[in-house]
C-alpha cells in the first residue's frame, strides 16, 4: 500500500517537471499568464479591502482577515491546479472523445488523466496566495503551517470538485460551461465571508456548491487556530474526492470513444 | 451600402449561430444567479450595518438592480482577444485576409450579433432574478429604454478594448495574461460592483478620466436613474473615446499586417 502510494506520489512529481518543460518551451506565455493572474488577484484584494473597509460588513473584520480569505482560497486553487490542471479541461476531454489515448496506459486512469496538464495561471494564484499571507497577515510558524495545510486541504477539495462537475461530461454530453460555472458559484462564494450567508443559502454551502469547505472551516481554523475546524476542512475535501472518483469512473461505463486518432509525447 | 450590408450578414449569422447554445445559456445564467445573490446580500449586510437607507443616491434595491445591469453587460462580453490570438497563432487570419472583407470589421460584426443574442437573453433573466430577489425597480422601463441606447456605444468602445489586446498576438506568443488584466480593469475600474460615484474621493477624478466607466457604469446608472441629459453625455464621451481607440487600433493593426509573412503550400 505504501509503495503504490510512493509509487504514484513518483509519478506525480515526473509529470510535473515534464508538464513544466513543455511549458517552458513557450517561455513568455506561461509567465505573462502567471504573472497576470498574480496581478488580477492582486487588483481584487487590494479593491475588497478597500470595499470592506470604506462598507464593514462583519463586525471584527479587517484587512488581514480579507487577505486572509483570498490568499486561502487562491493558493488552495493554484496548488490544485498547478498539478492537476487536467482536471479543468476534464468535460471538454469527454465531449471531443479524447479519453481514448489515457485508457492505454496501464495505470488508473483518473491519476493519470489529471495529473496531464498544468495551468500557467494557477502558478500565479499559488505565489499571490502564499506572498499575501505573508506579507500582510505577518503569521508565526503555527499559523504559516497550518495555513499550508489548509491550502493543501482545498486544493484537494478544487481537484475533487474539478473532477465531479467535469465528470458530468459523460451524462450530459457537453458539459464544458456547466462546469465552468459552477466552478466560477464556488470561488464567487469563497472569496466572501461566510457570515454573510444564512439559511438554506448556507446549507448549499456545504454540499452543492462547497465553500464552506474553502473559506469557512479553514478560516475559522486559521482564526482560531483550532485543529477540529481544520480537520472538518479535510474530511470535507476528502468526501469531494471519495464523490468524484466515483462520479468520474461511473461515468466512464458510458463513454464512447471518439475514434480519435492522436500521440502524446 | 453593399458593404454595410456584408458585415450586416455577418453579424446577423454569428448571432444565430449563438443561439444554439441553449445549454451554455442555462449555465450562465445559473453563474448569474449566484452572483447577483451574492451582491444582494452584501448590500443588505453593508446598508445594515452602516444604518442607512441611501448611499450616493442608491438603496439597497437601485444597487441590486445596477448590479444585475452591470453583469448583464459583463456576462454578454465576447473576448475578441482570444479569437484573434487563435487566428494569428493558427495562421487562419491569412485566409481572412484573403476574404474581401476588412478584418476587424469583420470581426467587429460577428461580435455584434453574438453578443446582441448574449444580451438579450442575459438582460431578461437579470430582470427576473432582480425582481425575484429585490422587487420591482423604479422607472422599469425607462430605465431599460435609456439602458438600452448607451449599449451600442458601450458594446463598440469594449470592443476596441479587446481588439488592441487581440492585435498585441502578432508581437507576444500568448495573449491570455494581457486579455485577464484588460478584462478586470474593465470590471474594477469600470464600477462593476460600485458606482464611480461611490469610489474613494481620492481615486475619483482618476476612474471618471478613464474610458472604463463608459462601458459599465454609465449604462448601469442610466439604467437607475434615468435622465436624458447623462445619456447625451455619455454618447459624447463613448464617440471620444472610440475615435481615440480606433485611431491608435488602427496605427496597431496597420503594422501587424507588416509583420505577416506568408509562405506558398
Amino acid at each position: 500500500m505504501l509503495n503504490k502510494l510512493l509509487n504514484y506520489l513518483a509519478l506525480a512529481g515526473a509529470y510535473f517537471r515534464l508538464n513544466l518543460k513543455a511549458q517552458f518551451e513557450y517561455r513568455f506565455a506561461f509567465i505573462s499568464q502567471a504573472v497576470a493572474m498574480f496581478v488580477n488577484d492582486c487588483i481584487w484584494l487590494v479593491y475588497f479591502i478597500l470595499f470592506f473597509d470604506k462598507f464593514p460588513v462583519l463586525n471584527g473584520w479587517h484587512a488581514a482577515d480579507v487577505a486572509t480569505l483570498w490568499a486561502v482560497t487562491a493558493a488552495g486553487f493554484g496548488i490544485a491546479h498547478a498539478f492537476f490542471g487536467n482536471a479543468l479541461w476534464l468535460p471538454g476531454i469527454i465531449v471531443r472523445g479524447e479519453l481514448d489515448t489515457w485508457l492505454l496506459y496501464p495505470r488508473a486512469l483518473l491519476p493519470h488523466l489529471v495529473l496531464g496538464r498544468i495551468s500557467p495561471s494557477a502558478f500565479g494564484d499559488a505565489i499571490f496566495g502564499y506572498i499575501v499571507y505573508i506579507a500582510i497577515v505577518h503569521p508565526d510558524l503555527p499559523h504559516f503551517l497550518l495555513f499550508t495545510l489548509m491550502t493543501f486541504t482545498i486544493a484537494l477539495l478544487f481537484v475533487g470538485f474539478s473532477v465531479a462537475t467535469g465528470s458530468l461530461g459523460f451524462y450530459l454530453g457537453n458539459a464544458e460551461s456547466l462546469a465552468e460555472h459552477w466552478r466560477g458559484s464556488l470561488i464567487a462564494f469563497s472569496t466572501y465571508p461566510m457570515g454573510m450567508f444564512k439559511g438554506n443559502v448556507r446549507l448549499l454551502l456545504y454540499t452543492v456548491v462547497p465553500a464552506g469547505f474553502v473559506s469557512g472551516f479553514p478560516i475559522d481554523a486559521l482564526q482560531k487556530m483550532s485543529l477540529l475546524h481544520a480537520a472538518y476542512s479535510l474530511g470535507g475535501a476528502l468526501l469531494a474526492v471519495a464523490l468524484a472518483v466515483v462520479v468520474f469512473y461511473h461515468g466512464l461505463s458510458r463513454y464512447e470513444s471518439g475514434n480519435m486518432v492522436a500521440m502524446r509525447g | 451600402m453593399n458593404s454595410l450590408r456584408k458585415y450586416w450578414a455577418i453579424a446577423w449569422i454569428s448571432g444565430k449561430s449563438n443561439l444554439a447554445y441553449v445549454g451554455e445559456v442555462g449555465s450562465r445564467l445559473f453563474f448569474l444567479t449566484v452572483i447577483l445573490y451574492i451582491f444582494m446580500r452584501l448590500w443588505q449586510e453593508v446598508f445594515a450595518h452602516a444604518h442607512v437607507t441611501r448611499f450616493g443616491g442608491y438603496g439597497v434595491t437601485d444597487m441590486i438592480w445596477y448590479l444585475a445591469a452591470t453583469e448583464t453587460i459583463l456576462m454578454s462580453e465576447v473576448r475578441v482577444s482570444s479569437q484573434i490570438d487563435e487566428d494569428v497563432r493558427t495562421g487562419a487570419v491569412a485566409v481572412q485576409l484573403v476574404r474581401p472583407l476588412s478584418y476587424p470589421l469583420y470581426r467587429l460584426a460577428s461580435n455584434l450579433g453574438e453578443r446582441a443574442v448574449r444580451i438579450v437573453v442575459t438582460g431578461f433573466a437579470a430582470v427576473l432574478i432582480a425582481t425575484w430577489l429585490s422587487g420591482s425597480a423604479d422607472h422599469l422601463a425607462n430605465g431599460l429604454l435609456f439602458f438600452a441606447l448607451a449599449l451600442p456605444g458601450a458594446f463598440v468602445l469594449h470592443f476596441l478594448g479587446y481588439l488592441l489586446v487581440g492585435l498585441s498576438a502578432f508581437w507576444v506568443e500568448d495573449t491570455a495574461g494581457l486579455t485577464l488584466i484588460y478584462s478586470r480593469l474593465v470590471m474594477v475600474l469600470g464600477g462593476m460592483l460600485l458606482p464611480l460615484e461611490l469610489f474613494p474621493s481620492v481615486v475619483q477624478p482618476l476612474v471618471k478620466a478613464l474610458p472604463f466607466g463608459n462601458i459599465v457604469c454609465g449604462p448601469a446608472r442610466l439604467f437607475i436613474h434615468p435622465d436624458p441629459a447623462a445619456l447625451g453625455l455619455l454618447l459624447v464621451n463613448q464617440l471620444l473615446w472610440i475615435g481615440v481607440f480606433s485611431l491608435a487600433a488602427s496605427a496597431v493593426y496597420s503594422r501587424a499586417l507588416h509583420r505577416i509573412a506568408l509562405n506558398g503550400g
